[in-house]
């Protein structure tokens, strides 16, 4: 018997539709923990990592973690891993919501969706009852009619993740969205469901989770959720502002990027998408996912005029993408382009960046109001929201749009101008002004990411340590623990915004309490370094180098013309060998022998 | 001199920023112990602790933060720009 992790898996083969339960093996999830750490070893496994995305060798792995669905706090989360057709590197993306814990109440630690079906299904799970159900009637509809109809079919109190018409088409950054408004939004694993003609996963479950040491968990948990409650950003900050607080910090600290990263890092219009002005204005209340005494969730109304909506977010990095990066300032037309990538199933990062960019290569003569359909100037806010809707839907030049910014910019002779690492769109930091945040960037498994080791923290926020944004020395270590760490937090099923205020302790605690693991702090933040260089591997081997460990030209050559980092450009030959020997890999940035033996990785 | 409030900040000072004449508190203690007299206790506490630097703001001087400066000594003159945050995250 296993204890936090339920220790069974489903394997659903969508070619000849059957569906197999399997043990997990206890091994593997001691060494990768869950969710992101275990279904990338599956892949591993599994998956040639030289597959096509899009084709039906990929795999589409749903995962949990050992806390997820626990008492712990913010304990809500899943990861969604297959190989991304965005970046070409393994995709993972997180996700909260209600949906990962109501799978473990189902009984299982996560699914492996394997082959193609013929026709569009989705998967309904009742404890042990699982059936593949014919979805041609769902194919079309958007992310909240598929999420209201399956919830008709099935159960009213069931939970659903699906894909919108965004997933169908297969934009290459379509996202899997749960609970409606939670999104696994990242690097286009909603195009890999789409591809295998899965339109939703419903999942209703009746079982309990048991954990190891039921009083030591109690306290472990309790302890965690008193530091998060007192903590002034996770108990004070983030319910009452949500993550757009960050716009107002980010611009004064000169590192807000602008009109995609050409105008710099200060936005003369941040004020007015700001977090404040989020909840002057237009917010409803804010909203927690499961478990979570955190709440940094936002339900918003724009009241009247062109962009009248009602949904959830933005968050911080869909405010700014949709927002500073193009140019746009009101706050309605950036919530109504928001709500409409929830609608469709599309990340709002790469929607936004992608958009800038286009924005500036329509400036510079690149692209033509003819081509496009209509002038896409910087700053229009009608022209954003309706691209958002043509890329969903893949529409006209939206089909274009679709493939992002890497691959519309590289169709007409530019790839310079996207502003992505590995053809993912980088979030929201101006690396310039916060160094360590290029390094993060340059080196992410899954692409540009912030939310892979998210130096922001100590360089901008303070937070655990004060460093300074503007010096190199020192963050290729800070990167690596940050790297690791989130590695584990992802892995474990609980929400990164838990790091504010707990660490390494709380967390190895609780997973200790819940899982039975005689594992110590050390060796708890190893597994997370073994999951990033597994990460790594699969990398390797799916043909991405050292070469591809470099960010666009913009940051490397364009000093920025104002605010605190005036002149800086990103330090990147200075970091990155630091970086690949504090990580104990060659100069080619090739984990070692030894250190893949060390690591037990074989 | 120009002082500009962010989020909680701004439910102390009623304002999102001031313009404040340099004259006696050219340095970032002194502007601090003079927001202390404008706005209060309440904020003072967050402002100062036991005379020193708060633990739960941010303070930035032209967009650096003061702890990468001269801290509450940092100085500061007419032209320069003054932003108070409480310590916030997200991402």
């Amino acid at each position: 018997m296993m204890f936090g992790w339920t220790g069974n898996l489903l394997r659903v083969n969508l070619t000849d539709g059957t569906i197999k339960k399997e043990a997990l093996c206890p091994k593997d999830a001691e060494m990768y923990l869950g969710a992101r750490g275990l279904a990338t070893k599956i892949m591993m496994d599994e998956v040639d990592p030289k597959v096509d995305p899009l084709s039906e060798e990929n795999k589409l792995i749903f995962m949990t973690g050992p806390l997820t669905g626990t008492f712990a706090s913010s304990g809500g989360r899943y990861e969604v891993v297959a190989k991304a057709p965005l970046t070409g590197t393994i995709g993972a993306s997180n996700s909260g919501g209600h949906f990962g814990p109501e799978l473990k109440y189902a009984g299982y630690d996560g699914i492996i969706f394997e082959g193609r079906a013929e026709k569009p299904v989705y998967l309904w799970i009742e404890d042990d009852n699982v059936e593949l159900r014919d979805a041609l009637h769902l194919w079309g509809k958007n992310v909240f009619e598929t999420t209201d109809t399956v919830l008709a079919e099935t159960a009213e109190d069931a939970r659903v993740a699906c894909i919108g018409p965004g997933g169908e088409k297969m934009v290459l950054f379509a996202g899997v969205l749960n609970d409606r408004n939670r999104a696994a939004g990242r690097s286009g694993l909603g195009a890999v469901m789409g591809s295998k003609n899965l339109k939703a996963v419903a999942v209703k479950g009746s079982k309990s989770i048991k954990v190891a040491d039921p009083e030591g968990f109690m306290e472990a948990c309790t302890d965690a959720r008193t530091k998060l409650k007192e903590h002034p950003v996770t108990g004070g900050g983030l319910p009452t502002y949500g993550t757009q607080i960050l716009i107002n910090i980010l611009n004064q600290s000169g590192a807000l990027p602008t009109r995609n990263w050409r105008d710099g890092g200060i936005f003369e219009e941040a004020e007015g998408i700001s977090g404040e002005t989020l909840a002057e204005k237009y917010l409803v209340r804010n909203k927690g996912c499961f478990g979570c005494n955190i709440g940094c969730g936002r339900i918003t109304r724009i009241p009247e005029g062109k962009f009248k909506s009602f949904g959830e977010g933005p968050e911080y990095e869909a405010g700014w993408a949709l927002g500073a990066c193009c140019g746009v300032g009101d706050l309605e037309a950036v919530s109504k382009a928001n709500f409409i990538c929830n609608e469709l199933g599309i990340d709002p990062i790469t929607t936004g960046a992608t958009i800038a960019c286009a924005m500036e290569m329509y400036e510079k003569g690149i692209l033509t109001e003819e081509e496009v359909g209509r002038a896409i100037p910087f700053g229009d806010a009608e022209a954003l929201v309706e691209l958002t809707r043509m890329i969903g839907l893949r529409e006209g030049f939206g089909d274009v749009l679709a493939e992002g910014s890497y691959r519309m910019a590289s169709k007409y002779g530019c790839p310079e101008l996207s502003m992505s690492v590995k053809k993912q769109e980088m979030p929201a930091y101006d690396a310039r002004g916060v160094q360590g945040m290029g390094l993060e960037y340059a080196t992410s498994n899954r692409g540009g990411c912030h939310v892979r080791g998210y130096l922001t923290s100590p360089e901008i926020l303070g937070i655990p340590e004060k460093l300074d944004p503007l010096v190199t020395e020192g963050k290729a270590g800070w990167l690596k623990i940050f790297q690791d760490l989130t590695a584990v937090v992802d892995s474990a099923g609980i929400c990164l915004f838990t790091t504010f205020a707990i660490g390494l302790p709380e967390i190895s605690s609780m997973l200790r309490t819940a899982t039975g693991i005689n594992a110590t702090d050390e060796e708890i933040l190893k597994a997370g370094e073994r999951i990033w260089n597994l990460e790594r591997m699969f990398n390797i081997k799916a043909g991405f180098t050292a070469a591809d460990d470099t960010l666009p030209p913009r940051l490397l050559k364009e000093p920025l013309q104002s605010g605190p980092a005036k002149g800086k450009v990103v330090d990147l030959e200075k970091m990155l060998p630091e970086y690949y020997e504090v990580r104990g890999w060659g100069a080619d940035g090739v984990p070692t022998a030894e250190k893949l033996q060390d690591l037990s990785i074989g | 001199m120009k002082v500009k409030f962010f989020a909680t900040i701004r439910e102390h000072t009623g304002s999102r920023e001031i313009d404040v004449a340099e004259q006696g508190c050219g340095s970032v203690g002194g502007l601090l112990q003079h927001l202390c007299s404008l706005y209060g206790r309440e904020l003072c506490s967050l402002l100062l602790e036991d005379g020193k630097l708060g633990s739960k703001i941010i303070v930035l001087v032209n967009g650096r933060n003061v702890v990468h400066l001269q801290g509450m000594d940092t100085p500061l003159e007419k032209d320069d720009e003054v932003s108070i945050f409480p310590v916030v995250a997200g991402g």
